[in-house]
Order: C-alpha cells, then sequence, then structure tokens
C-alpha cells in the first residue's frame, strides 16, 4: 500500500517536471516515454536533463531540485482521498449488515443457552417468608425461600447477590477508602487516609478497612439446598475462594506484613463500625482472611451503577455425568442481615451457568442484530434513492 | 508639539516586532496566557480543585494539562519571538537611526539642520542647504510609496542663509494652513522682516518620515511637529486582527461556558431531588454534602467542556500553517529570492473568506517600471509589435534613427521631438563615470528622457535655470525661464526656455484622454515659439498669480492656460506601465472566486483606468459610472441620479465600473449620502478610486467592512497604503523594492500580486478547512466525553462521581486524543492544489462560511451528545455487570474514528494520528491498570486492562458501538443525490489519479498553467491596435495643416 502510494507521488512529480520541462524545450512528451526502464528511470532521467534547460521562472521545475523542498513543505505529500460516494458507501454498509446479523444471531443464542434464574429475597411482599425480616428487631433473622429448578444447570454455576438501587458510585461513597491500607501498608493502617471519614476512626483507634465501602460490606449468609425425593436437603457445596479478581487478591489487597496472627497484626485498630466481627475474623481460613478475604474483595470494586451483582460462591460441577444443579427443588436459606429497605433497596441471588462470552446478556445479540439490520436497510434505502436521482443529479459544471 | 518619547513608541510600535526580552519572557508571557478568558478558567478550576474534598479528579488533574498546555504555548512562543527578532534584524539599523534623530527634541519654530541619510523629525520649510542651488532631494518612500526621489528647493530669499550668524539675525512669520494629510498640498506664507511675502509650495516643504538623499545638509524651519505632520496625520493605529472564525469559537466557548453552568445547576438541583427521595441521604454513604459544595463540585466535573486544548491546538496548527506558507515554491519570487511571509497566523482562515479585495495599483498590479515604447513623429509610427516579443521591453526600432540620419522630409520635427523630450521635464541627471542615471519625480519623465537618451539625444546637465543635453553629440544648452507645473487638471506641463539660438520657445507635454484609454500611457507633445513681447506680458501676470495665498492654484493655472495657446505639435509619446507578471489571470481568476476587487490608487484617473483595461477589470463593453463632482451637493445629486437608474438592480451584481476620484469621494463618504454611494458601489463589479490619499484608502476599507460585513483584503506596496492594510481584516503588503513600511503593517507578505491567488485560493481555502475542522472536533471530542459525566450522573444519584479513571480523563485530551486535531488542522485538504487553481469557484464554500459558523457548531454538538448518549447506554446496558472503563476506551476508539471521518486526505501522518491514537491508548490502558501499588496512582485501574482485554464482552463492544455512533454520520455524509462541485471535483481528482490516460489531461493543463509561458503577455498592451489607429489620426490631422500647423490645444484635445 505504501509502495503504490510513494509510486503515486513520483508520478506526480514527474508529471510536474516533465509538463514543465517539455513545454520549455519544446519537446513532445512521447521522447520521454521512450526512456528505457520504466516509469521509474524515466522520472529521474527527466529531472536530470532539467539541468541543462533554460531556467523556469517562479514555479518551475528548479525547486524540485532544492534541497528543502520536499513533498511535506509543498504539501505535496500523497495522500489517500476518501470519497464516500453510492460506489463505496452502499457495500459497506450491506457488509456490515450481513457481518452483524449472523454475529447477532449467535451471540442471542448462546446467551439463550445461559440458565439464570433469580431469586428476590428482600421480603417486602407481606406473603415473602423475608418479610419478617425488614423490622430491625428480629436478629438474627434466618428466613428460608423455596424455588425450582425448571431445568437442570450444567457446568459451573454461579452464585450472585443482587443489590437495586444501591448507589455504590456515590461520589462521597467510592472515594471513602484507603487503598493503601487496604494494600497493607502499615502506617496506613494505623493512620487511615482522610478519605475515610467519618468512618475514620472509633473510639480512638483507626478502623481497619476504614471507610464507607468497607463499612457497608454485605453481610447476609446465603446457603443453597437441594430438595431430595423425601423431602430431604442436600447442602450444595458452595466455594467462597476464586470469587475475586487475581490482580485483587494477589496485588491490590494485602494483610499488613508479618508472621505474627493476623490478630497480632492488626493491632491498635478497631472493626469498622457496621461490623459484628473484627476484619481478622472474617474466616477461618488464613489466606481468605483479613483484607484478602474474598467477599471483603469483592464488596470492595465498586459497582459502576446503582442496580448490580457480585459474585457470591462457585458452585462446581461434580463430573459429566450430572448436572451441577439439577432441575428440581431448592431452598435458599438466608441469614438476614443486611438492611436495604430504607433506601427502597432490593436483594436478590442469582444463579447463572457461563458460556464462552460470560453471564447472560440477551442485549449484546439484540443490539448487533439491530444495528446489522438498521445498516442493512440505510443500505437499501440509499440504494433507491441513488438509484432514483442518479439520472436528475445535478452534475455540477466542472469545465468553466 | 509631542515629545519624542511618544514619537519613539510610535516607530517602535511599528518597527518592532520582538515581543519579549530575556527577562520579561515569563512575566509577560503568563500575563498574556492568562489574559485569554479559556487559560484564566482553567486557572481558576485549578484553584478550585486545591480546595480540599471538592474535586471529583483530585487536585492536579487540570493543573497538569495546563502545565503541559503552557509549555507547549511557551515553546512556540520562543521558536516565533526568535524567528521574528531575526527578521527584524535587517530593519535593525533603520530603528535605530530612527531612535537617535528622534530623540531631538523639536518645536515648532525651531531651526533644524539634517545631513545626508538622515529622516527629517518633523514637516520644515528648507531655508537653505549645501547644494547649490539650495536644492535637497527627498526619498518620500515612506510616505507615498514612490521610489524616485523628489527636489525640493529652497526660496531665493533665504537660499543664502547658510551661517548661524546670518540665521540668528533671521526674523518673521510663517503662515500656514491647516495640518491636513495631503502630502502633495501645502501652502504657506513666508513674512520676512522688511520684504514683501514669500509664498511657500510643496516644492520647499519637506516632510517627516523623508529620508534627505544625494544632499550633505540642510537647515529648515520646524513647521509642523508630532500628530500635526502630515506623516502622523495618515497614520493609523495598528489594530490587533482577530479572524471571523475566532469570534465564533470565542463565542461558542463562551456558550459552552453557559452549558456547563447549566449543567452543573441541573445536577445540583438532581442531587437535592434524589436526597429527598429518602428524606436522607441513605446510610451506607458517610458525609453529606450541600448546595453551594454541590455546584463547585459539578463545576469542576463538567470544566472540560471547555475544550482545554482548543488554543494550543490552533495556536500550533496556525502556526505551521503560516510555515507552509513561508515555504511555498510558488509564491517564491526567483528575481528577488523573496518568499512569501505569514506575519501573522491569527488570520490563516480568514484568507479562505475574502469577498472584497482592495488593491493598490503602483507596485501593486504594476511593476511601477515605466517604459518608453513607441512614439509617433509627425504622422510616422515607431516602435512596432517585434518588441512586443523581444526581451528588452523598451523602445527599440531602428527606424527612427534611419530617418534622422537619412534626411527624411521629418528629420527636423524629430529632433525638435527628441529636444523636447530632453528639456521638458523635472529629471535630475546624476554623473557616476560615464553613466548618467536619472532621478525624476515621475517615472513617465525618467522613461522619457531615457527613452531619448538610447535615441542619441542625452541629457547631461540639470540647473537651476538651464539645462544641458548632448544632442547627437552637440552640445546644447536651454535656458529655462519657467516651468508651467503639472497639475491634475491640467494634465500637462510646460516649461519655457531660450533656446540656445536665442529664441523663446515653450515646450509642453499634456496627457490626451482619448489614447491614454488605450492600454499605454501617452502624451502628446508640442511646441510654441514665443515673442519676447508675450512672453514680458504673461510674466507680470505670473508674478501676480504665486503670491495669492487663496487658491492659488486655480489663479496660476488660469495664469498658465493664458499663455499654453497656438500649439505646434510634434508628436506623441506611448510609455507602457508594466503590469507584474500573470496580473490579468490572477484577476478574472479571483473575480472567479466571487472575490469583488477595488482598485484604491492614489495616481490619476486615466492611469487607473488604464491599467484597469489592461488587468481585465474592465472591459470594452462594461458601462461605466464616472462620479467626478466639485461639491456635496453635485455629488449627492449625481449618486442618487445613478442609483435611481440603476432601479431594481440596485444591490445586485451588475456588470459595472464606478470610477470616483478622491475628491468626489470625499464628499461621497460624507454622513448622508454615503449609504447610498455605498449602495451604487456595491452594485458595481468594479470599483475604481483615484487620488486617494492614505488616509482615504484606509477610510473606504473601512466603510465597506462596515457596511456589507464580509472578509476585505487590501493590498499595497508603498507607505500609503499602510492605512488600508491595517484598516483591512487581512492586510497584504507587497515586499519589493519599495519601503518596507508597507509589508512591516501587513499581515501577510508576498513578492508580486499575482501570488495573492494561491494564497486566497489554495493557502487561505485549506486552512479555512483545516481550522474549523479543526475547532468543530475539539469542540465534539470534549462534548462527547464530557456529557458522559451527565448521564452518568443520572445513574450516581447527582453526586459528582467520574465515571473515569482521573488521569485518564485529563491525559484525553493532552494524549489520547490529542494527534488527530493536529492532522485535521496540518494536513487536511478538500482537494488539491490544481483543483483549487483551476476551478476558483470553489472558493466560495470557504468564502460563504457555510461550513462554520453557529449553527453548525450546534449540530456538531448535537451529534456529539448523541454519541456520547450512546456511549454511554449502549455499554451500560449491553456490559450490565462490566466496568465503566471499558466506556472509556470505545469513547477514544469513536472520536479517533469521528476524526478519520471528517478527514478528507489521509496521508502517512493521519494514519499515524489515527490509529497511533487508539493504539496508544490501549496500551496506555493495558500499562495503567497494572502500576498499583508499585507506583502509587490509580488504584481503582488495578487489573482492569488485563481483565477487559480477555473480556469477549470488551471485544464484542469494541466494533459495535463505534459502528453504531459513527453509521449515521457516515449514512448523512454519503447524501447521493445532490453533488456538489467539490464532490465533483474531488471524484474527478481520484479517478484522474487512477487512470493513467487522464494524467495526460493534468500534464497540458500543468503546461498552460506554467508562470513560463504566462510572463510574456501580462503588461498594459491589451489594445494596442486601436491606440496605433488612434494615434495616427490625430498625426495625420497635423500632417493635413502642414504648412499652417497651428492647432489650439488648450480646449479641444487636452482636457
Amino acid at each position: 500500500m505504501i509502495k503504490r502510494q510513494q509510486r503515486r507521488r513520483r508520478r506526480r512529480l514527474r508529471v510536474f517536471c516533465q509538463g514543465q520541462q517539455a513545454g520549455a524545450l519544446g519537446r513532445p512528451p512521447a521522447r520521454l516515454g521512450a526512456a528505457p526502464g520504466g516509469s521509474m528511470a524515466m522520472n529521474y532521467n527527466a529531472k536530470d536533463e532539467v539541468d541543462g534547460g533554460p531556467p523556469c521562472p517562479p514555479g518551475g521545475t528548479a525547486k524540485t531540485r532544492r534541497p528543502d523542498n520536499t513533498a511535506f513543505k509543498q504539501q505535496r505529500l500523497p495522500a489517500w482521498q476518501p470519497i464516500l460516494t453510492a460506489g463505496t458507501v452502499l457495500p459497506t454498509f450491506f457488509i456490515i449488515g450481513l457481518i452483524f446479523i449472523p454475529i447477532g444471531i449467535g451471540i442471542f443464542v448462546t446467551s439463550n443457552n445461559i440458565r439464570e434464574i433469580e431469586i428476590d429475597y428482600t421480603g417486602t411482599d407481606p406473603s415473602s417468608p423475608c418479610n419478617k425480616c425488614l423490622s430491625p428487631n428480629v436478629t438474627p433473622c434466618v428466613c428460608t425461600i423455596n424455588f425450582t429448578l425448571e431445568q437442570s444447570f450444567e457446568g459451573n454455576v454461579f452464585m450472585y447477590y443482587g443489590l437495586s438501587n444501591f448507589y455504590q458510585n456515590h461520589r462521597r461513597y467510592v472515594k471513602s477508602r484507603d487503598d493503601g491500607q487496604l494494600n497493607g501498608d502499615p502506617s496506613a493502617l494505623l493512620n487511615p487516609s482522610k478519605e475515610c471519614e467519618p468512618y475514620r476512626r472509633n473510639e480512638d483507634k483507626p478502623i481497619a478497612p476504614c471507610g464507607a465501602i468497607a463499612n457497608s460490606m454485605f453481610n447476609d449468609t446465603l446457603e443453597l439446598f437441594q430438595v431430595g425425593n423425601a423431602s430431604d436437603l442436600t447442602p450444595i457445596p458452595l466455594k467462597k475462594k476464586g470469587i475475586a479478581w487475581w490482580t485483587d487478591k494477589n496485588v491490590k489487597f494485602r494483610n499488613p506484613p508479618g508472621t505474627d496472627p493476623l490478630e497480632e497484626r492488626f493491632k491498635g485498630t478497631t472493626k469498622p463500625v457496621n461490623w459484628v466481627k473484627p476484619v481478622y475474623m472474617l474466616d477461618s481460613d488464613e489466606d481468605n482472611n483479613g483484607f484478602i478475604n474474598e467477599d471483603f474483595i469483592v464488596w470492595m470494586r465498586t459497582a459502576a451503577l446503582p442496580t448490580f451483582r457480585k459474585l457470591y460462591r462457585l458452585i462446581e460441577r461434580k463430573n459429566d455425568l450430572h448436572p451441577t444443579l439439577p432441575a428440581g427443588r431448592y431452598y435458599l436459606n438466608i441469614t438476614y442481615n443486611y438492611p436495604v429497605h430504607s433506601f427502597d433497596g432490593r436483594k436478590r441471588m442469582i444463579l447463572s451457568t457461563i458460556s464462552w462470552m460470560g453471564g447472560k446478556n440477551p442485549f449484546l445479540g439484540i443490539a448487533y442484530i439491530t444495528i446489522g439490520s438498521i445498516s442493512f436497510l440505510l443500505g437499501v434505502v440509499l440504494l433507491v434513492i441513488n438509484h432514483k436521482y442518479r439520472n436528475s443529479s445535478n452534475t455540477a459544471d466542472i469545465t468553466i | 508639539s509631542l515629545l519624542p518619547s511618544h514619537l519613539l513608541t510610535f516607530y517602535l510600535s511599528t518597527h518592532s516586532t520582538a515581543k519579549y526580552s530575556m527577562w520579561s519572557f515569563l512575566p509577560r508571557y503568563l500575563y498574556l496566557q492568562f489574559s485569554k478568558t479559556a487559560n484564566a478558567f482553567f486557572l481558576f478550576i485549578t484553584i478550585l480543585q486545591q480546595i480540599p474534598d471538592v474535586s471529583p479528579t483530585g487536585k492536579y488533574t487540570t493543573l497538569v494539562p495546563l502545565l503541559v498546555i503552557l509549555v507547549i504555548s511557551g515553546i512556540k512562543e520562543i521558536v516565533e519571538d526568535y524567528v521574528s527578532v531575526l527578521l527584524v534584524n535587517a530593519l535593525k539599523n533603520t530603528i535605530l537611526l530612527l531612535i537617535v534623530i528622534l530623540k531631538i527634541h523639536v518645536n515648532v519654530g525651531d531651526i533644524v539642520k539634517a545631513t545626508n541619510g538622515q529622516f527629517l523629525p518633523a514637516d520644515m520649510v528648507l531655508i537653505s542647504s549645501s547644494e547649490p542651488q539650495a536644492t535637497c532631494f527627498v526619498a518620500t518612500s515612506n510616505l507615498d510609496g514612490e521610489t524616485n526621489l523628489k527636489i525640493r528647493q529652497a526660496l531665493s530669499e533665504t537660499a543664502t542663509m547658510k551661517t548661524e550668524k546670518q540665521l540668528s539675525n533671521l526674523s518673521g512669520k510663517i503662515k500656514c494652513e491647516e495640518p491636513n494629510f495631503h502630502f502633495n498640498s501645502f501652502a504657506g506664507t513666508l513674512y520676512l522682516n522688511e520684504k514683501s511675502p514669500i509664498s511657500i509650495g510643496p516644492d520647499q516643504v519637506l516632510l517627516r518620515g523623508t529620508q534627505l538623499k544625494n544632499t550633505e545638509w540642510i537647515l529648515g524651519i520646524v513647521v509642523y511637529t508630532g500628530f500635526e505632520t502630515k506623516f502622523m496625520q495618515n497614520a493609523v493605529k495598528s489594530p490587533l486582527k482577530r479572524s471571523k472564525v475566532e469570534k465564533v469559537t470565542n463565542m461558542q466557548i463562551l456558550v459552552l461556558f453557559l452549558l456547563l453552568l447549566v449543567m452543573s445547576l441541573v445536577s445540583c438541583v438532581g442531587a437535592i431531588y434524589w436526597k429527598d427521595r429518602y428524606r436522607a441521604e441513605p446510610w451506607y454513604i458517610g458525609k453529606s454534602g450541600n448546595f453551594g459544595f454541590d455546584l463547585l463540585v459539578f463545576i469542576i466535573l463538567y470544566h472540560n467542556l471547555i475544550p482545554i486544548s482548543l488554543l494550543v491546538t490552533l495556536e500550533i496548527v496556525k502556526y505551521i500553517q503560516a510555515l507552509f506558507i513561508n515555504w511555498d515554491e510558488d509564491m517564491h519570487f526567483k528575481g528577488s529570492n523573496v518568499y512569501a511571509m505569514a506575519r501573522t497566523s491569527n488570520l490563516n482562515e480568514e484568507l479562505g473568506q475574502v469577498e472584497y479585495l482592495f488593491s493598490d495599483k503602483t507596485g501593486t498590479l504594476t511593476c511601477n517600471v515605466m517604459t518608453f515604447k513607441k512614439c509617433s513623429i509627425a504622422g510616422i509610427t515607431y516602435g512596432q509589435s517585434p518588441c512586443f516579443i523581444s526581451d528588452a521591453y523598451e523602445f527599440n526600432d531602428p527606424a527612427l534613427l534611419q530617418n534622422f540620419e537619412n534626411d527624411h522630409p521629418t528629420k527636423e520635427y524629430i529632433k525638435e521631438f527628441l529636444t523636447l523630450l530632453c528639456v521638458c521635464h523635472t529629471v535630475v541627471p546624476e554623473r557616476e563615470g560615464n553613466n548618467i542615471s536619472y532621478q525624476a519625480s515621475s517615472p513617465d519623465e525618467a522613461a522619457l528622457v531615457k527613452g531619448a537618451k538610447k535615441l542619441g539625444f542625452v541629457f547631461t546637465t540639470r540647473m537651476p535655470n538651464s539645462v544641458t543635453i548632448e544632442a547627437m553629440g552637440e552640445e546644447l544648452t536651454f535656458e529655462i525661464l519657467n516651468v508651467l507645473e503639472f497639475s491634475s487638471n491640467r494634465k500637462r506641463m510646460s516649461i519655457i526656455v531660450r533656446t540656445p539660438e536665442g529664441r523663446l520657445r515653450l515646450y509642453c507635454k499634456g496627457a490626451v484622454s482619448d489614447l491614454s484609454l488605450a492600454g499605454l500611457r501617452t502624451l502628446c507633445v508640442a511646441y510654441i515659439d514665443l515673442t519676447e513681447i508675450e512672453y514680458e506680458q504673461w510674466l507680470v501676470m505670473y508674478k501676480k498669480a504665486i503670491t495669492v495665498v487663496k487658491d492659488r492654484m486655480k489663479t496660476l493655472e488660469d495664469c498658465y492656460d493664458s499663455i499654453e495657446k497656438k500649439f505646434l505639435l510634434l508628436g506623441a509619446t506611448a510609455i507602457e506601465d508594466r503590469l507584474q507578471a500573470r496580473v490579468p489571470e490572477t484577476i478574472t481568476s479571483l473575480l472567479k472566486a466571487n472575490i469583488k476587487i477595488w482598485v484604491l490608487t492614489g495616481d490619476k484617473q486615466e492611469t487607473a483606468i488604464n491599467i484597469a483595461y489592461s488587468c481585465k477589470l474592465l472591459s470594452g463593453q462594461m458601462p461605466r459610472i464616472q462620479l467626478n463632482a466639485n461639491s456635496l451637493e453635485a455629488t449627492q445629486q449625481v449618486i442618487s441620479q445613478n442609483c435611481q437608474d440603476l432601479g431594481a438592480l440596485l444591490g445586485k451584481e451588475n456588470d459595472l465600473a464606478l470610477i470616483i476620484d478622491g475628491k468626489t469621494l470625499k464628499y461621497a463618504l460624507h454622513v448622508e449620502v454615503r449609504k447610498c454611494f455605498l449602495n451604487l458601489a456595491l452594485s458595481c463589479r468594479t470599483v475604481l478610486c483615484c487620488r486617494l490619499s492614505p488616509l482615504q484608502k484606509a477610510e473606504i476599507v473601512d466603510v465597506v467592512k462596515k457596511q456589507v460585513k464580509a472578509i476585505t483584503l487590501a493590498i499595497g506596496d508603498g507607505a500609503n497604503d499602510v492605512g488600508m492594510i491595517q484598516t483591512a481584516h487581512v492586510g497584504v503588503g507587497i515586499s519589493g523594492n519599495e519601503g518596507m513600511l508597507a509589508t512591516n503593517n501587513s499581515d501577510y507578505a508576498i513578492a508580486q500580486f499575482s501570488y495573492l491567488e494561491k494564497l486566497l485560493l489554495v493557502h487561505g481555502a485549506w486552512n479555512y478547512f483545516r481550522v474549523t475542522k479543526c475547532i468543530l472536533y475539539c469542540f465534539y471530542k470534549n462534548v462527547v466525553l464530557y456529557i458522559i459525566e451527565l448521564w452518568f450522573a443520572i445513574v450516581n444519584g447527582f453526586s459528582g462521581q467520574i465515571i473515569f479513571e482521573r488521569w485518564c480523563i485529563s491525559l484525553y485530551n493532552v494524549i489520547f486524543t490529542s494527534l488527530p486535531p493536529f492532522t485535521l488542522g496540518i494536513f487536511e485538504r478538500c482537494c488539491s492544489q490544481e483543483s483549487l487553481l483551476r476551478y476558483p469557484q470553489l472558493y466560495r464554500i470557504s468564502q460563504t462560511g457555510d461550513i462554520f459558523n453557529i449553527k453548525v457548531l450546534w449540530i456538531q454538538c448535537i451529534n456529539a451528545i448523541v454519541h456520547s448518549f450512546i456511549l454511554f447506554w449502549l455499554p451500560a446496558k449491553m456490559l450490565e455487570h462490566g466496568s465503566n472503563f471499558i466506556v472509556f476506551c470505545y469513547v477514544v476508539v469513536t472520536v479517533c474514528l469521528k476524526a478519520g471521518l471528517e478527514t478528507m486526505s489521509w496521508n502517512k501522518f493521519t494514519h499515524f494520528a489515527i490509529w497511533g491514537s487508539i493504539m496508544i491508548w490501549l496500551g496506555f490502558f493495558a500499562v495503567y491498570s497494572s502500576l498499583w501499588p508499585t507506583v502509587p496512582v490509580a488504584p481503582e485501574m488495578t487489573g482492569q486492562g488485563s481483565m477487559a482485554l480477555v473480556c469477549p464482552h470488551f471485544w464484542l463492544g469494541f466494533f459495535i458501538v463505534p459502528i453504531v455512533c459513527l453509521i449515521q454520520n457516515v449514512a448523512w455524509k454519503s447524501n447521493t443525490c445532490h453533488r456538489t462541485l467539490l464532490e465533483e471535483v474531488r471524484e474527478m481528482e481520484s479517478r484522474v489519479l487512477i487512470s493513467v490516460t487522464r494524467m495526460f489531461t493534468v500534464r497540458i493543463y500543468l503546461l498552460t498553467a506554467s508562470p513560463c509561458f504566462a510572463l510574456s503577455d501580462g503588461y498594459a498592451f491589451s489594445q494596442v491596435e486601436r491606440a496605433v489607429i488612434s494615434q495616427e489620426e490625430l498625426v495625420r490631422s497635423y500632417d493635413t495643416t502642414k504648412n499652417k500647423p497651428q492647432k489650439t490645444f488648450s480646449s479641444a484635445t487636452l482636457e
């Protein structure tokens, strides 16, 4: 491509020189055409010969030989001039249409094959088992919701909790954290950033982890039971590790350094106001405790929209023969702690399988199909317009 | 009187172009930068950001880009200043000289001595000089643009006062007219004690700004100083020029600022509403805000709606555009090795919008080189067409000398004719060895004397009372008795001499109006033999006339008329006022580009009309409206009469020519007549204004500028054009051999009038496209990004949270999308240079300004809002649980591709800018998201890069989101049913490039357009045929009355 442009440029320059020179010497262009060695050779021949020719007034050939007289300075850089004509635009539209529609259909089908079930357990509906938990007096409040999977869920199943109308993207909320502290910086641990106010210190002790985000960590406990044929309950094993991003778990979040037990390392700090347990008691597993507790990490990655879901647990597939979650009845056991009623929030539990392209998302497929169709339609419309008006189009008189 | 310091400032401000010194740079530069509203605004934002807890983007996110921009623009200023210092070096000596002179404190009445080469500090009356006859020479090129030297001669009554003692005894008074701006008139009377009053005319007056030449010293009495001098009376204050596009842009920035305030207010109200919904903020949010605080937050959040990088981008872009003008080889005059020079880069795009062109004549349209081309002696015309092709442009006809030597019947006439040419003039010979060069107040006269010299009649010596010539080797001395001076009313000059044989003779040469119309400047030459009695009688009358103060001119003219009778016609001369190369072609081309051309000249009406003919401004069939009136009433009447005649055609463009002289123009620009006159003038295709003073030139430009609201351009070469050059929107100076004053006050300096074609049609049009596209694009990209913040505010409870990482936002303008505006502004071209020159009609696109006005800006902003809507909501729905930083990727990609869509011509830099910007962002994204915690920035970006770049959703969105945004633009642009001229030309160009056979046509075109071939027909020879016939006719009528060769000249042929 570049080669071709270069050649084009040379050709243009050559034309210029020849035009000047042939005129000045009164030599017909045919003489130049006879020069051996093809167009490139002709080019240089023509240039060399100019030296012997008569001097030209301004704008003459002399300029092509000046050292600083580059194509750049004379604004004669070779350039591609795209012209949006029916000839170029129509095929583009059709091609976009033809590519996007199949992709869209593919995405749509894939998305539809993903199994997903969402269970709202906020309990705003009086008939809901969790309705009782709306009152803050009942602590601890445990409620159970039963649901049925019409189809079995195969492969790894992801368990999410979803919150609605929860503004994790609120400015004063988002900034209320100390990433240094969360990264295990000992000085930040004992002296958290001002951004954490008003959750920076409590009773003269620094809060670890400080800030509004940590303080408002989601603290419902969800358990899943499969209801057997004889109404016996089989607990579904929920894996709580592997739900956070690798970089978060290994780079961004670190416990304070040291070999002491975690409790020692957090000495001198106090728990966030709303928490029941201090941060070093989030899990019994040393690798999932303190700041690197994955539930905590997931919560700390704030959502962009007020309705969001966060990964809660993994249900790993057993083997190829048995679906991870066979169709049937299940119980969702909720330890209801997290108050959302005050801000009209909603809480959901979501179970979902995934495909190559992630979770269920019919919108993406629809978007592709729509855009593909619109593009195709535009192509058709333009084709019609073009066809209709081509004859009557006013060809501007450019031979004035 | 005025203090020298003021004069000094005036001179320095017109001459010095260096803005900074080494010490003053930083404070001056910062002051200059922050006096720009936009920069001050960003400084204000930076200060706001320092208030703790207010800024959603941290403390330094505005400061850093602002510093980057200030540094870049500072480097540019230094480079520009350094270059201009270099340029001004050439002028340095002049400036120093001026300063030295101006330190002299002069008052009216002071006697001043000036020496050779000095510029005179005030208007003064010459008392005496070192030269024998109390004469002196002055160069007036700073004043009227004429290169020839002028002779000034002291009154004989004062000529002897050369010593201090004599001068201290001198007492008396000078009465003179009120200060005015007319260079060529002065009326005063000298009352010396115990002597009769002596009149003082322009010949005795030395004007400020002129330079003393060939004279050892002079003594003069100061009559006007400071602002009373004619030089200052003609001065126009140098204005700061801003382009129309810049004004629209500033307006739009203001509108965006209002939009910013509105958005901030709306967001604040939204925040209140959001809080009210829950009666209090949700429990999980830490602190609560308040209204005033929120407002500041939102102003900081949205402040980048105002494109921070626009100003510096434009500055650099325009600087490079100016360099392109300076580099252009097509505007490089090989003759004097002068390149075009853009002295300002503010007005580059204004060059693309010019609608009215005001041109000087002498030195601008013409070379200001007069050549003796033809003559007709006793009915025989010499100097035929062969010289038309020959390289020697001078008179070249051996027949004349042959006739002279071979005793042709007309030999005596030839001799008398050439003698007259040698005697009747005001030329001064200067001998250098064997060479004689002539200094003349009129280039025509010099041409005639040179012509005569070539024919063997050499004018050798001028004495105050005599001239000596060598006629074919024979030395003859003529005593000069009186000079009956030239004036525009008389259109002739005569000289009364006593011939070597002792006879009294009056030699006369004068213009003949219908002859001079024919393209060449013709003069008739004639003589009268006077008797002693006749002369004595007349001399009495003359002496009386010259002491009259009031209406002296008129009295003198009457006096002259009384003796200039019964002429014996010898023949006629024809002088060619050579047009510059390619002037008619350029004018034709500019007319096609819908540029109206007005010629404003200080020269005579006939000459102006001549030139207008030869450069194709006037054509034979074109009806002419000639306005010559002597009073306000008459002017008013003739103008309204003409307006009535035009009737419905008034206000439309007609194929008419309007010719007006300076005196009439003075009345025509009176408040009550002005509107009517302009209506009339604007209805004519061509307007010629003659005999204008410099101030009138400026005035008429100003009046038209205000009346038509179109862009005006003034082009001129002399100091007399400075006023109009400064007044017009764009001032172009011809950098030739004349004084540098015009060039120094111009915005663009070119060496030849014909370069105007390329300057306007190519550079102007391109720059207009470039600058406007660059501006539109800068607005677009900022609106796209920052309106997304508004959409995001809707879903984050109007809290002022930023959707993207803070440094990504602040680097958006400085890095990720900084290159496409540059390539648009520097390399964009609508079509090739050749096409623009070939189809001047294309100029109308930029001229009308249809591609850049408030409406277009708004369409672009709305388009940006739509794009931002898509860019936010589509990913928000599509990637429901995804990350918001992905949106930023889409924004960068979309914005860069949009630049690609706007680009009509992609060269390698464009490719680099567009694809490169996308790659830079992706690379930055990958690197930036892995910095924390090693480098303490952007913790929230940690891992985003690796997560996003492997996420299929990201890539699916990557392809669809920009396409969704841009498909509408493509559809809109590919409107196929109506093709504009530009599209046709572009299509043709692409076909020409592809097809080899088409290339041949291009070659042919280049051949014909080549300046090699255009040179030969570029001068005033357009109606040669007619000229010859008329001359012959005239001379033949003389032949028939040969025996009684008396013909009254005064009223019949001469006006």
